[in-house]
């Protein structure tokens, strides 16, 4: 999709772009580079949910950090409330493992950070570090 | 005026530049799998995954470096099959591991992360209208997930499908050319129909069909030492190469490891033709 001021025959450029708001609508504001006309796209719930269905941030540059994304689409959400209610038992991440956890897809982040707190739990782990991610690789993974 | 093909760009997003992005990140994760073989049916209930997860055992035993991806996103049992229920997916560099089987098969099944009784649900803000979009939300899924997978040097990746004639065509569409395709069926005219609409499908989409599987092709009766027929008609045979039979018997199919000498037989053949095309 894209915008065109007619006036000045030119493309325009999304300056913002907010998240779905509590009725899943998002609003893009676009503003003509030239004569700085503006204009706001509003999306309804089931064009909001197209978007995000393709697994795409939607905004320009670092505005896109607060723009629906893969997040959204979660497939676990119905275990997550339970995961919340079943908290960490006292182990503690160090950052470098945090790290590691932001580089893999958001919808298998809760459930992959859960294995390995159960897996640092029941081999008497207390801190997850690199060492303990690298075992538990070692044990389980290719 | 300008037409939307005068104008460069989408104005900020650069949707089709993310979408390019995650396709490359697919070639660079998949860049030392030598084979990728999808099975699928388009029928439901033929042995689709129980073929997937013997194939992966019997090319194991090969030599091959094999891994299975369980493209049934909704009904996954890959995990089970090759026994990773419950075992992590670990973050490291280069990519998410994947479970490793207790034979060194890699498995990636969403059913080693959801409990069974657990559904894949999708949170959404269009509450009720799931089926405008759940079929894009799951290929995007499993788009990030074959692009942020640890695969490294593998000479197998086999792809468990989902059922249904369309989805086959879909997969063939997503996977594009770095795929081939084994159809399984049993030999009854129902399921022969919906393979033959599955072959049709397939071939005109431009897929790379290898042939077919005939699964459940008569039972072996340990009494009498024969194979006896389990449906009363094959139906009219169906205008691809049949792979191999595979009979069920009931004491192959009580092991763990299922690996009966009609799959054996199979996988065979699947080599064969998986090495003259490379």
């Amino acid at each position: 999709m894209k915008f065109l001021c007619i006036s000045c025959d030119e493309a325009m450029k999304m300056q913002r772009a907010a998240p779905p708001d509590g009725g899943g609508s998002i609003s893009a504001v676009f503003a003509c580079p030239s004569c700085d006309h503006r204009i706001a796209m509003l999306t309804n719930a089931a064009e909001t949910q197209l978007v995000q269905s393709l697994g795409v941030k939607i905004g320009p540059g670092e505005v896109a950090a607060g723009a629906p994304s893969e997040a959204s689409g979660c497939p676990f959400s119905g275990m997550l409330s339970e995961m919340e209610a079943t908290p960490s038992d006292g182990v503690q991440w160090t950052a470098t493992a945090l790290e590691r956890l932001d580089n893999i897809p958001e919808f298998v982040r809760p459930m992959a950070k859960q294995g390995i707190e159960h897996y640092a739990k029941t081999n008497g782990h207390l801190t997850i570090d690199d060492e303990v991610m690298e075992e538990a690789r070692g044990r389980f993974g290719m | 005026m300008k037409t939307y093909h005068d104008i460069q760009g989408d104005g900020g997003s650069d949707v089709i530049g993310q979408v390019k992005a995650r396709q490359q990140a697919i070639d660079t994760a998949l860049a030392g799998v030598r084979h990728v073989l999808a099975v699928g049916s388009g029928k439901g209930g033929v042995g689709k995954s129980t073929v997937t997860s013997g194939l992966a055992r019997s090319f194991q035993r090969r030599g091959w470096r094999v891994a299975v991806l369980d493209g049934d996103l909704n009904g996954p049992c890959q995990a089970r099959l090759l026994g990773v229920e419950g075992q992590p997916w670990v973050p490291g560099e280069g990519g998410l591991s994947m479970p490793r089987s207790a034979e060194g098969i890699g498995v990636v099944s969403f059913g080693s992360l959801l409990p069974e009784a657990q559904p894949l649900d999708f949170d959404s803000v269009s509450k009720g209208e799931e089926h405008t979009w759940r079929a894009t939300r799951e290929f995007a899924m499993l788009a990030q997930l074959l692009g942020s997978m640890r695969w490294g040097e593998l000479d197998l990746l086999l792809f468990d499908l989902p059922p249904g004639s369309e989805r086959t065509v879909q997969f063939a569409d997503f996977l594009g050319a770095r795929a081939s395709f084994v159809l399984v069926t049993i030999p009854s005219d129902l399921s022969r129909g919906v393979v033959a609409r599955s072959i049709s499908a397939l071939r005109a989409s431009g897929g790379r069909l290898l042939g077919y599987v005939e699964n459940m092709a008569g039972y072996y009766c340990h009494g009498c030492g024969q194979v006896k027929p389990l449906f009363p008609s094959a139906g009219p045979p169906l205008k691809t190469d049949k792979l191999g039979e595979i009979p069920f018997d009931p004491e192959w199919a009580s092991t763990d490891d299922g690996v009966s000498p009609g799959l054996e037989a199979t996988a065979q053949q699947i080599h064969d033709l998986l090495e003259a095309s490379s």
